[in-house]
């Protein structure tokens, strides 16, 4: 059993004052979230610091016998106080009391494994008089590797209490809140001031920790096993087959699990609006209720297995040390684009959907390259165009599947090289400056914490559904009311239709087939009349530069939502045009559609251009909600939308106009 | 509004040991004094990182990335931060 080792007349000054509010502080990868969970659980909630994309959470941990309740604020880790950076810059913010009162005190984590590079931060906190308690945590590891801390010794020279713990176990958690009664502010006489360059705290952290252990670290030596796994996992030719191993593993496991309750949940759903209408009385209320909000809200869900999928695997791979090598082999490809090399795991994730992928980002450390990688994530062909390339592709080569598969493959290339291009264009223009050079500390290997990731999960999944969830709905609403508003009375095609279908000598399977026609016609028509229709009629002179009609132009636009509904808006169209029969198949029927003159609508050049247009178009109202909360400014999410789209049509432009110049039709 | 990374200045001694060699050329295993940043940038979180002016460090890895360790960090640093990086080779150390 550890416990907390004060110096020698702490004791005796004890503080009347009972701590009831603490943050947490200490370099990056020391453990800190862990021990914010432990502490926590579930109770915490994450805010983003007013006007930046780092996160600080906060949390309450309960009273346990004595121990009284705590708040608790986990600042972002830093290495240096006196940086300019905003890490840093928060840090000092929050630990002067930036938004509310300021902590009582102050528990700065520190790596016991690295005591004497995580002893500068404790020297620039002492320096500052801040009330603290030292958490040596990751003990039994540093045991592991040979070293003995003389946690009585260190205790005397900082003049604050130092409690030797293990949060992934809890060990020593109890202690340390003991122990947050003894805090107070100390000043050892040899401390370095707080106006020295960091050079004279580091030489005297190093001096302290070098007094406080014995024995060596047999991590660190030549020959060590960190030493041997470094050289293989950061190699340029072993460490990119490792790369592609686990990588490939992650997104494996990752489409493997999310797509089993995805298919649950949108089942659910379905059940749900199928609920609504059998219950509820025909009329705005039930369609507003079954499609708009149910319809929205299933919109969002969806993305939720996902995303908490996500972070938990990258959670666990980010304990274990790897991310750090895998930054250095993705760095040599990505740095000649200006991405850095932390853009891989966004960059990869966005193949499965945007939003998860610019959640990630955080991992990234410098603004500019996070920023960077935020704006070029969806360019990369996620799951939801999936759909839209098998019909167009389908359309384009129905008797050839090998070419369809290379064009298939095609799209994948133009969007992962559209946005490696718009990396370095943007890098060479708005966001002037080169990727932060790849300078990173290579953290200990270590087991992951399973409860980490658990928790982590939970909490992305959380500020999914809270910030971009609620904004996700609302639009949802919006699209379904300009899609079914105003109501349109049947035409008389429909009317006549139906009226056969009553007849009472009819057949009942015939009279299944005229109502089915009927209500095909009715939804085409109530579609050309609503205010998407008429948004359509009127945008299509801008479209047919690219071959598209009005037809395709309403898809275009109603696909704005998302891009999967493309394919239902397509299919309702060709439903409701006379003489197509609705029990065609989806693909069959669309090929049959016809525009206004009675010429298809896609011809070879028209579905290559309306295939380029979707690889490379911003699709997706929730990816620009999530970009917009991510960097904190509308201003990029405008940019996003705008570039992309703009991308889109020149290219569907170009495409479609050089086609029809080489004879193809 | 964040700052970006703030330009430090580069650290170039009055004057320049003549033994310095660029990171990037030391051998595996080589133990050598930081004597020069050239790039400003980087310098600042080299600094924080522990690789402060004049620390000594252990080539751990050569090549891209370079793996230097020093006092008990180690840190990862790629291509293009190695060469910016010169140091003084101790006398016995390396090969």
């Amino acid at each position: 059993m550890s416990t907390a080792v004060v110096s020698s007349d702490a004791e005796s000054r004890i503080t009347a004052r009972p701590v009831r509010r603490i943050a947490l502080i200490g370099n990056p990868n020391t453990g800190k979230t862990t021990l914010f969970n432990v502490l926590c659980g579930a109770r915490a909630k994450t805010s983003n610091f007013p006007g930046t994309t780092t996160s600080v959470r906060s949390g309450r941990a309960d009273a346990v016998g004595v121990l009284r309740a705590l708040d608790v604020q986990d600042l972002p880790g830093v290495y240096d106080l006196d940086v300019d950076l905003p890490e840093a810059h928060i840090a000092t913010t929050l630990l002067a009391g930036g938004r509310d009162a300021a902590p009582d005190a102050v528990v700065v984590i520190v790596d016991a494994c690295n005591l004497s590079r995580n002893l500068v931060l404790v020297a620039q906190l002492l320096a500052r008089g801040t009330r603290m308690v030292v958490a040596l945590n990751m003990a039994d590891l540093a045991a592991r590797r040979g070293l003995v801390i003389d946690t009585a010794l260190l205790a005397g020279r900082l003049g604050v209490p130092v409690v030797s713990m293990v949060a992934r176990s809890g060990r020593g958690v109890d202690d340390l809140r003991r122990a947050l009664d003894l805090t107070e502010r100390a000043r050892p006489a040899d401390l370095p001031l707080v106006t020295a360059p960091i050079e004279v705290a580091t030489e005297w952290a190093h001096a302290v920790a070098t007094a406080a252990t014995s024995g060596s670290d047999t991590a660190l030596g030549e020959d060590s096993l960190t030493e041997r796994m470094d050289y293989v996992l950061t190699h340029p030719v072993f460490g990119l087959l490792a790369f592609l191993g686990i990588m490939g593993a992650l997104f494996w496991i990752l489409f493997a699990l999310a797509t089993v309750p995805m298919d649950l949940i949108e089942a659910t759903f379905a059940q749900l609006g199928q609920l609504i209408e059998q219950y509820l009385p025909p009329g705005a209320v039930r369609d507003l209720l079954a499609q708009g909000i149910v319809g929205g809200i299933a919109g969002t869900v969806v993305f939720l297995p996902q995303i908490c999928l996500l972070f938990f695997l990258i959670t666990l791979l980010e304990d274990t040390g790897y991310l750090a090598r895998a930054a250095f082999v993705m760095d040599r490809l990505l740095s000649r684009f200006g991405l850095p090399g932390h853009a891989f795991v966004p960059l990869l994730t966005a193949h499965a959907c945007a939003l998860p992928g610019i959640m990630s980002t955080r991992l990234i450390p410098d603004r500019r390259d996070r920023l960077a990688t935020i704006l070029v994530a969806p360019f990369m062909s996620c799951s939801a165009r999936l759909p839209v390339y098998v019909l167009l592709t389908t359309l384009l080569f129905a008797q050839r599947p090998a070419a369809a598969g290379l064009v298939f493959a095609g799209c994948y290339l133009l969007g992962a090289g559209a946005a490696l291009f718009t990396a370095k264009l943007f890098g060479s223009t708005i966001l002037k400056g080169r990727a932060r050079p790849m300078i990173l500390e290579l953290p200990s290997y270590k087991a992951p914490s399973l409860h980490n990731a658990l928790l982590t999960a939970r909490d992305q999944g959380m500020a999914f559904l809270t910030t971009a969830g609620t904004v996700i709905v609302a639009i949802c609403v919006v699209m379904w009311w300009l899609s079914a508003y105003p109501h349109i009375d049947p035409p008389p095609r429909a009317v006549e239709l139906r009226t056969a279908a009553a007849e009472p000598n009819l057949a009942p399977a015939r009279a299944d087939a005229l109502v089915a026609e009927a209500a095909a016609i009715e939804t085409r028509a109530a579609q050309v009349g609503s205010f998407a229709g008429r948004i359509g009629h009127t945008l299509e002179p801008a479209f047919r530069p690219l071959g598209f009609d009005w037809q395709l132009t309403v898809g275009v636009l109603t696909s704005f939502l998302a891009r999967e509904v493309f394919v239902s808006t397509m299919s309702v169209l060709a439903a409701g045009q006379a003489g197509n029969d609705v029990d065609d198949g989806v693909v069959r029927r669309i090929r049959g559609m016809t525009r206004d003159d009675g010429t298809p609508v896609f011809t070879p050049s028209t579905a290559a251009s309306a295939l380029v247009f979707f690889v490379l178009a911003m699709q997706c109202l929730p990816t620009l909600t999530v970009t917009r909360k991510e960097t904190g400014n509308v201003k990029y999410a405008v940019l996003q939308l705008g570039y992309m789209s703009g991308l889109a049509y020149i290219a569907a432009f170009l495409l479609y106009q050089g086609l029809r110049a080489a004879g193809v039709a | 509004m964040l700052p970006l990374t703030p330009p430090a200045p580069p650290l170039v001694l009055s004057e320049p040991d003549p033994t310095a060699v660029p990171l990037s050329t030391m051998p595996v295993g080589g133990v050598a004094t930081l004597s020069e940043v050239r790039d400003g940038e980087s310098r600042t979180v080299l600094r924080s990182l522990g690789l402060t002016d004049a620390c000594v460090l252990r080539i751990c890895k050569a090549g891209d990335p370079c793996i230097v360790q020093v006092r008990s960090t180690r840190i990862g640093l790629s291509n293009s931060v190695a060469r910016c990086l010169f140091v003084v080779p101790e006398a016995d150390s390396g090969k």
